[in-house]
């Protein structure tokens, strides 16, 4: 094959002669053992012609180790041996012919006979050499037999190991699979715990609610119909005016707990509509700007414009930012800042949040912050519980932080607190969006 | 013009005393109480009320039972009813009476002033001359 590489060009050329040499070798292979053997003894008659010719040259008498040669490699030690007697047959036969001037008269037939044991050596040497040879190409046979096994079984184990890898990441997959399920079915079922926790909880709110209201509310009316005939009829003196509106007064604080307890414990449904939650924070922060400036608390707004809409009862939600604002205005009791951010956050698998018009889902953030002393840390854990105050009897009923959890869980969000880093209390309310395309 | 009679039925005597002698001071009302359930019916024929207002957790009767009986009378079955409830909460309400279907309920404890006008309106309602 031509290639310009110079060992590769050196390498063809050296290969050329060996080629040959084998081309040749099994062209007289390819010869049945009777030609070879019978060309022999015509070889052996040509060399014993030119033997007669050229006299007595002992270079000429090499020749007769071809056909010997010849017979005993392609034909066998037999037809070697036979043609070897034949050579020194006619060896001794042109000896004579030329008869040469011998001192003794048995010198020719002793010197055929070293002839001849010449011609059985070279026959038995090539013989070991042939037989060495096809010992030798028998072994490398074996082993190239033995090594094409071993490759054949090597290549045979690694596609097994290729099959049983590719197998086992199958397996790996399917174990992922099923651990994903696992994790999320762990998941769901802590959800579904924590779900069945609350409900009992709230059922067994509910019913304490129920008794409360009834066993209550009565002696409240009672209480409530006395003081209203009294209030009508029956003092004009300013002190006795004045402590019949404070019966009053107790009388609705009272009642209003206990309206409290029964809404928490008895969640009505929601009345869904797409809202923009800004929109809701602003009507808050409306309702709360007399409270706002009598308690000398700035409003700093960060809210993100165009939202994504979420599915929101308004009036409730309405609820959860009074009850935090008026959560944060308490907390500054000397006056301060109340900043709320909204802004939104797209999955990292949909498009982004640009507008109510792409679609795609996410989740909406709501900050409230205040400039308060904060939450203790120690107090973290149980904010969201109800009845947890940390207010003195009559001034709060401990539900406020419970019912604003309890309606962001109701809308499908969390609520979580924490302290800013500056000092101050901070509210995070998240809320998952999905919008059509 | 003359007194619009009430009959007000509750097992709580303070409650319907309560009410008795609010509506009555106003002088525009004739009031007759009644604490026990199971009289309900006697005393509404016997009285013959333009409004009947019934506390809707009572023992021995609740005060849904009582309004059947007295739908199923067909003398007293065209008078209004106001069920007073410890069962619903003002929030509930919005503040007044809450109508579900032909029922109207006012969650206790309630003001007087809340339940005259609902009596009122309900009066008017009754007779719209």
């Amino acid at each position: 094959m031509p290639t310009d590489d110079p060992d590769g060009a050196a390498s063809h050329s050296a290969d050329q002669p060996q080629s040959r040499w084998n081309d040749m070798m099994a062209f007289l292979g390819s010869w049945s053992k009777a030609w070879i053997t019978a060309a022999s003894f015509q070889l052996v008659v040509v060399v014993g012609i030119i033997d007669v010719i050229t006299g007595y040259e002992v270079s000429v008498s090499l020749f007769y180790l071809l056909p010997v040669s010849l017979s005993t490699w392609f034909a066998g030690r037999a037809a070697g041996a036979s043609v070897a007697a034949f050579s020194t047959v006619v060896w001794l036969a042109a000896d004579l012919v030329r008869r040469p001037h011998y001192h003794h008269p048995l010198t020719p037939l002793w010197n055929a006979l070293i002839m001849g044991l010449w011609f059985a050596v070279v026959v038995t040497l090539l013989d070991i050499l042939k037989w060495t040879h096809a010992n030798l190409e028998a072994t490398v046979l074996q082993r190239t037999g033995k090594l094409r096994n071993e490759i054949e079984g090597r290549c045979r184990v690694e596609d097994q190991l290729t099959q049983t890898n590719a197998d086992l990441r199958v397996i790996r997959q399917q174990l992922q699979e099923s651990l994903d399920d696992l994790r999320k079915s762990h998941a769901e079922l802590q959800h579904t715990q924590l779900q069945l926790i609350e409900a009992a909880k709230m059922e067994s709110i509910g019913r304490m609610a129920a008794g409360i209201a009834h066993e209550v509310k009565n002696p409240l009316m009672t209480l409530s119909l006395g003081a209203d005939y009294l209030f009508e009829r029956g003092s004009t003196r300013h002190d006795e005016v004045e402590l019949l509106k404070d019966m009053k007064d107790a009388v609705q604080r009272a009642s209003g707990i206990i309206n409290l307890l029964m809404d928490y414990s008895k969640p009505r449904p929601l009345q869904l509509v797409n809202e923009d939650v800004n929109s809701i924070i602003e009507s808050s922060l409306e309702l709360m700007r007399h409270q706002l400036i009598k308690h000398n608390v700035s409003v700093v707004r960060k809210l993100q414009v165009s939202l994504p809409p979420l599915l929101l009862d308004q009036r409730r939600m309405q609820h959860v930012f009074l009850n935090l604002f008026t959560n944060a205005v308490q907390a500054m009791s000397g006056g301060g800042t109340l900043t709320v951010r909204s802004r939104a956050e797209a999955d990292a698998t949909s498009e982004a949040p640009g507008g109510g018009t792409a679609g795609g889902a996410g989740r909406v953030f709501v900050e409230v912050e205040d400039t308060g002393p904060g939450v203790p840390q120690e107090h973290i854990a149980s904010l969201f519980e109800p009845f947890f105050t940390t207010k003195g009897p009559g001034e709060e009923t401990g539900l406020g932080l419970s019912i604003v959890q309890r309606l962001v869980t109701i809308h499908g969000g969390s609520i979580a607190v924490g302290n800013c880093p500056e000092g101050g209390a901070r509210f995070v309310l998240t809320f998952n969006y999905r919008t059509k395309g | 013009m003359a007194a619009k009679r009430i009959l007000v039925v509750d097992d709580e005597l303070g409650i319907t005393r309560g009410i008795m002698m609010n509506l009555e001071g106003a002088g525009e009302y004739e009031v007759r109480t009644e604490n026990k359930a199971r009289d309900t019916l006697t005393a509404a024929r016997d009285f013959r009320p333009d409004l009947i207002l019934l506390d809707v957790m009572m023992p021995e009767m609740d005060g849904g039972d009582v309004a059947s009986e007295l739908r199923d009378d067909p003398v007293l079955k065209d008078i209004p009813i106001v069920f007073l409830t410890a069962a619903i909460s003002i929030e509930e309400t919005g503040g007044h009476e809450k109508v579900s279907g032909p029922m109207v309920y006012l969650a206790k404890p309630v003001v007087t002033s809340e339940l005259t006008k609902c009596i009122e309106r309900h009066l008017r309602q009754q007779s719209p001359s």
